[in-house]
């Protein structure tokens, strides 16, 4: 099971991967043992930003940079802005039963292991991944040949989404 | 630089990482402690004044000083602040403004990360300081940092659109967001820049730049008159010059970008001019960039936050989406 740990440990990669990776991991459990609400938002932020170095180390530069611009920016910002609108306290939490830290511990165990029992049943593919030269012009390539309907979909959402905001916004207005 | 971070991490490698680090802080320290000097004096000129001529000979170590006496200066907290946001807040603003410089081509080889999305790169990178303003500003725990807080975010927010939307233009007729290639579609002579094409984009790109830097004429987030000094009014000392060097670093930021994407990075204005080394026209172009913003700075009263966001979206960002329009159906009929 650890028997490739020396040569993975010597590759560049893998140690920005371990980085990253508990980057992501720590970065979610601080968000939820955190108290106040805009500290989660920074440790969640702090997970985006890990999975964007997870990107790029999978050779997903775009991917990766638009995780960050949409997510670690844009969202992050938004939820400061929603939680500052409104008013949040830093609440004590509550007495739990000691049934509920019991259930709870079966359960993540449960999960852990059926993760675990996967990974370890899974075989991977044989073979080197050739990443194209310029991902972003083959996910462009892509988006308007093979996913053109999804895409095009996806914009119309977009811009009912977008009329929607804009009634609500004109109705308060009145 | 990117092939080196493939390879196995022996401790060479990382102390070539670090040693390029430490170089490009060097330059870009070097940098904002003579621009704010220059600031001062060519404000200075313009007003009528001489400007700082005191510390040093014609004033030259001003900043120096002024970086010192905040050195020395006590660090304070206030008590009613959330400590380690408030003590965090100001990394978070400055990391981003450092990171964005590694993809900017100075000159055809020298240091940069040469990324195939270097553009995004950027734009995403530099979305992150506006959450160390808002933290820094909610953590100081006080109405005006507060409001500064608020102002910035929804300022940034609000011109990184026409921003991002003006630069798709150039992006459409270089087909690449790759910097370097940028620069190298753009010829020889001042005619092929994209400038002169993307005219209406590079317009855009200038006003919302300089929204972007948070200066005169759209410096509301720090508006002395009404908000004290804006999100960091809770700041003191060393966290404080924090806050001013992510200011500067992104006025070196914005300015290298603009002459990579606008006025041809390295290239020389007539191709008989080609035998002066890139790093030169780099600097030249450059410098103008930055004259302009302490140009508009001393001459451009402040405008209003309603007037500022209706800049924003109501006349930018048309413009800028009229920009992509015009370029897709001149790229179609041509193509």
């Amino acid at each position: 099971m650890f028997s490739g740990l020396g040569g993975f440990l010597s590759d560049g990669h893998n140690w920005w991967f371990l980085l990253f990776a508990i980057g992501a991991i720590g970065g979610a459990i601080y968000m939820i043992n955190f108290t106040k609400v805009v500290h989660m938002v920074l440790s969640v932020a702090f997970t985006f930003i890990s999975l964007a170095g997870l990107y790029v180390l999978l050779e997903a530069e775009f991917v990766g940079f638009v995780q960050i611009l949409i997510y670690a920016g844009a969202i992050s910002i938004l939820m400061i802005f929603g939680i500052m609108m409104t008013n949040h306290r830093g609440e004590e939490a509550s007495k739990k039963r000691p049934v509920y830290h019991v259930l709870l511990t079966i359960g993540s165990l449960g999960l852990f292991f059926i993760l675990f029992y996967a990974i370890q049943n899974t075989s991977f593919p044989p073979g080197t991944f050739e990443a194209g030269e310029d991902n972003t012009l083959e996910i462009g390539k892509l988006l308007y040949s093979q996913h053109v309907i999804a895409f095009e979909i996806m914009s119309v959402l977009l811009t009912v989404a977008f009329i929607g905001a804009i009634v609500i916004a004109k109705r308060e207005e009145d | 630089m990117l092939d080196l971070v493939g390879q196995p991490l022996t401790w060479t490698h990382t102390l070539i990482f670090a040693a390029y680090g430490v170089l490009l802080l060097l330059i870009i320290l070097g940098f904002v402690t003579y621009a704010i000097y220059f600031e001062r004096k060519v404000i200075g000129w313009m007003q009528g004044r001489y400007g700082p001529n005191r510390t040093g000979p014609f004033g030259l170590l001003q900043t120096v000083a002024d970086v010192f006496k905040l050195l020395i200066k006590e660090d304070t907290i206030p008590r009613k602040a959330d400590r380690p946001l408030f003590i965090l807040a100001p990394v978070i603003t400055f990391i981003p403004s450092f990171v964005v410089v590694a993809t900017i081509p100075f000159t055809a080889n020298l240091i940069h990360a040469d990324l195939n999305v270097g553009l995004l790169y950027y734009v995403a990178l530099s979305g992150i300081s506006t959450i160390g303003m808002i933290l820094g500003g909610w953590a100081s725990n006080n109405k005006y940092a507060l409001l500064g807080g608020m102002r910035s975010a929804a300022q940034m927010i609000s011109y990184e659109v026409p921003l991002v939307i003006s630069v798709i233009g150039v992006i459409m007729m270089t087909g690449t967001l790759n910097l370097h290639k940028i620069v190298e579609a753009q010829g020889d002579n001042f005619w092929n820049w994209n400038f002169l094409p993307q005219i209406v984009g590079f317009i855009v790109f200038m006003i919302a730049g300089v929204s972007e830097l948070n200066r005169t004429p759209f410096d509301l987030p720090e508006a002395e008159s009404e908000l004290v000094a804006g999100y960091h009014v809770e700041y003191s000392g060393f966290r404080f010059a924090f806050f001013m060097l992510a200011e500067y670093v992104y006025v070196f930021a914005i300015a290298s970008l603009t002459t990579v994407l606008f006025l041809g990075g390295w290239h020389a204005p007539f191709a008989l001019l080609a035998f002066i080394p890139g790093i030169v026209w780099f600097l030249l172009k450059f410098s103008i960039i930055v004259f302009f913003f302490f140009w508009i700075r001393a001459t451009m009263p402040r405008i209003r936050i309603d007037q500022l966001m209706g800049l924003g979206w109501k006349v930018l960002l048309p413009l800028a989406l009229l920009n992509i329009f015009i370029t897709a159906i001149y790229m179609g009929i041509t193509a």
